[in-house]
């Protein structure tokens, strides 16, 4: 017997993250390396942990294989709970039916079966490619409080910005009263977040609805939320006012890892009753060399430094050899960056070897990036916005 | 399925430590940046295979259960077997305090007899030390020994007036056992860990104590030897090996840490030392910070200097402040000014701006835990 479950968070994990290129060619968007010793993932789980939200199905549908490795248990979040704890919900085969997640809805939609099983009153659904610290319990009192059937998170993007995004219009109450997606002339900076809450009775009925409506992209910014407000639903704005960075992008996520470099730090992870929790890997301390020059910098566990590094991020188990120079770059888990070699305004991906005397990245221009496992040669220069693949 | 099993001894008495086991067990010492003493030798232990280790607990071990909790960190909170922490107990058979190693092991003999492995490797916590167990059981089995004694030839380990230091024949037989001479006459020191079949153990235990002997080393291993009563051998350790019986032996424990083969033989790929997590971000150095020689764990913020030191996890080094040849354990706040030479600051320590602490290399000085400086 399942224990009944107020509230149960549906993360959707299965987009490819195209946007993203090399960094997503083996892996899916939410296990991508992020803050040196994180994974995107790691935020949207651990705001369910932090938020008292114990039951959490994960989507995942392109290249699963290292996230679910990297869920596991959810022992890392707290989530390896006997009642509750983290699924990872594939797309499966049901004799004639089965099929691939045609959509964020029909991602849900196909679970069904899994929500009822804890007969919830709410369901949050999240996306796992944002990097941001947000408490849900508050954001389901707003829902609550407000007897909404849907309430969705909103915070203010630049109005230059805002053809971009969903856009949301809500009255003086707060309720929304239209809902654009990347309108052309935006009336107001209010864009979506991707975080919704759903009183579950509601959104079980729209997206049966929706899956008998042929042509539809089941999609929630396309198709759910315009239905429901077509539909008379009660749907609320909840504002969220902090940091939140879209990693959906090789900028974005250069500079979301670079906002980590600022001090004080825009995000506080260094918060005790708020923990951004990630796996651990048992590496051993940092070590910074005699020859080594540190500064303005993120390193982590199992790193050895003895070269230069400046303004950038050194994630688990990196090597920089004497000689070599980091600047304004990412690098992520493994990554060994020889003897006089250069990096500047790169992201070198895991495990990837930048070889003696090898120049990757540019002063300006666009990031340069190098692959999972890939190596730079020795006298190799990798130019700006350049993605180096196996 | 390894028919091993771990039986760690805690709490033993003669710690000179100081403040640093003043309130703690030398097997909860911080060390190492991010560790526990007792981190190395259980993570051993795991990585050789052992899934059931109980660890005897004396006296002052609050913070030892603090940081073992259910063992979850080393995988060792399975349903079948696990962590078992085995606290003093007063029973008729139980006095609470122990008079010796022997007396530990019968009065927590339930244990055992519960046990299924047929093998066991008991240790004691004074020597902080990793080790391929698995291998040791290998030679162990294969010279059909009664008990195998682990032993190391680093002349670092030896004390005069303490410790115990064997003499082995060609084939590895343990022939002679010198009991805390005052110039130690052999060149392998007991790294006090043994290995004995499970039966054996408890067998010998309980036939000990009822004679009235309670120490393990000086008592039965010694007469069995001289008795030849028993088939000892001895197996080599060659990892590094440091006996925490000081607050100077401790310092240079740490120190040596900084050199790069240390580290090398101490943190490999496949055989991780874990320890209790606390989910810091990564360490982040500000633009004017300069680090040179150190070891840091994750969670620390640092504006100043930084040399020839080791740096516990969530440590704030103020801009302006310099810190040199210390240790500083978790949570210390060195403030705008500072400066720290050759200190080991227990946890909590602030150092207030402009204060100035400085010791030589040679007598390491200890600030006890939760210190305003």
């Amino acid at each position: 017997m399942i224990r009944k479950k107020k509230c149960v968070a549906m993360l959707l994990a299965g987009g490819q993250g195209s946007r993203l290129g090399v960094l997503t060619q083996q892996m899916a968007k939410p296990a991508v390396p992020f803050g040196g010793k994180y994974r995107i993932i790691d935020f949207p789980l651990s705001n369910c942990a932090n938020s008292g939200i114990d039951t959490v199905g994960v989507l995942t549908q392109y290249r699963p294989l290292e996230l679910n490795a990297y869920i596991g248990s959810g022992a890392p979040w707290d989530l390896d709970v006997s009642q509750g704890g983290v699924y990872v919900l594939p797309p499966y085969h049901t004799g004639k039916t089965g099929e691939w997640y045609r959509g964020t809805a029909n991602a849900i939609y196909q679970n069904i079966p899994f929500i009822q099983q804890f007969d919830p009153d709410y369901v949050l659904v999240l996306s796992g490619d944002h990097i941001y610290k947000m408490d849900y319990a508050a954001m389901l009192r707003h829902h609550i409080e407000h007897n909404a059937d849907a309430t969705i998170a909103v915070r203010p993007v630049p109005w230059e910005e805002a053809s971009r995004f969903g856009i949301m219009n809500t009255d003086e109450n707060g309720n929304i009263t239209e809902f654009e997606e990347k309108p052309k002339n935006p009336k107001s900076n209010n864009a979506s977040m991707g975080v919704y809450v759903f009183t579950w009775k509601k959104l079980y009925e729209h997206l049966v609805r929706d899956e008998n409506t042929p042509g539809s992209s089941n999609d929630f910014g396309k198709n759910i939320i315009p239905n429901m407000l077509a539909d008379g639903c009660v749907l609320t704005a909840y504002n969220f006012n902090d940091y939140w960075k879209d990693v959906g992008t090789i900028e974005s996520l250069w500079e979301a890892n670079m906002d980590l470099l600022t001090f004080p730090l825009p995000i506080d992870l260094h918060d005790k009753k708020w923990r951004v929790y990630a796996r651990n890997f048992g590496s051993g301390p940092q070590y910074i060399a005699d020859t080594a020059r540190v500064s303005d910098s993120l390193v982590t566990e199992g790193c050895s430094v003895s070269g230069t590094v400046k303004h950038s991020v050194l994630s688990t188990g990196v090597t920089v050899e004497a000689g070599a120079q980091v600047t304004d770059s990412v690098i992520m888990p493994g990554a060994v960056i020889k003897a006089d070699a250069v990096v500047l305004r790169a992201i070198v991906a895991e495990n990837a070897v930048v070889e003696p005397g090898a120049v990757v990245g540019e002063p300006t221009g666009n990031i340069a990036v190098v692959g999972q496992n890939v190596t730079v040669h020795a006298g190799q220069k990798v130019a700006a916005g350049v993605q180096l693949e196996q | 399925m390894s028919d091993l099993m771990g039986l760690i001894y805690t709490g033993e008495k003669g710690e000179h430590m100081g403040d640093l086991t003043s309130l703690r067990d030398v097997a909860a010492v911080p060390v190492g940046a991010r560790y526990r003493a007792i981190d190395f030798v259980l993570s051993s232990l795991v990585s050789s295979g052992a899934r059931n280790v109980g660890v005897i607990m004396q006296k002052n071990y609050h913070s030892l259960i603090d940081h073992l909790g259910s063992g979850k960190e080393w995988d060792l909170h399975g349903k079948r077997q696990g962590l078992v922490i085995l606290p003093p107990y007063q029973t008729p058979d139980n006095i609470g305090v122990y008079s010796g190693l022997l007396d530990a092991i019968r009065s927590n003999q339930i244990f055992l007899r519960r046990s299924r492995e047929g093998h066991v490797l008991v240790t004691d916590s004074s020597m902080l030390y990793t080790a391929e167990f698995d291998k040791m059981l290998a030679q162990h089995i294969k010279t059909e020994a009664d008990i195998t004694l682990m032993y190391s030839t680093n002349q670092g380990l030896k004390r005069n007036g303490s410790g115990h230091y064997l003499r082995l024949d060609e084939e590895g037989r343990v022939c002679e056992l010198e009991n805390a001479p005052m110039l130690p006459r052999f060149e392998n020191v007991y790294m006090e860990a043994f290995l004995i079949r499970r039966d054996l153990l408890i067998e010998l235990t309980d036939r000990a104590v009822s004679r009235a002997q309670y120490h393990f080393t000086r008592e039965l291993l010694q007469q069995a030897i001289r008795e030849k009563s028993l088939s000892i051998y001895g197996w080599r350790n060659e990892n590094p090996a440091w006996r925490l019986d000081s607050v100077q032996a401790y310092y240079n424990c740490s120190m040596s840490l900084l050199t790069p083969e240390i580290r090398a033989q101490l943190f490999r790929p496949h055989h991780p030392i874990w320890t209790k997590m606390r989910d810091e971000m990564p360490t982040r150095y500000a633009a004017d910070s300069k680090v040179s020689n150190s070891l840091l764990a994750d969670g620390c913020v640092i504006e100043g200097t930084v040399e020839n030191s080791i740096i516990f996890r969530g440590v704030h080094v103020m801009k302006g402040a310099v810190v040199r040849n210390a240790v500083i354990m978790q949570d210390g706040y060195v403030m705008p000014g500072a400066h720290v030479e050759g200190y080991i600051l227990d946890k909590q320590v602030t150092v207030r701006d402009g204060v100035t602490l400085c010791a030589p290399p040679t007598y390491p000085v200890v600030i006890a835990k939760g210190t305003l400086v």
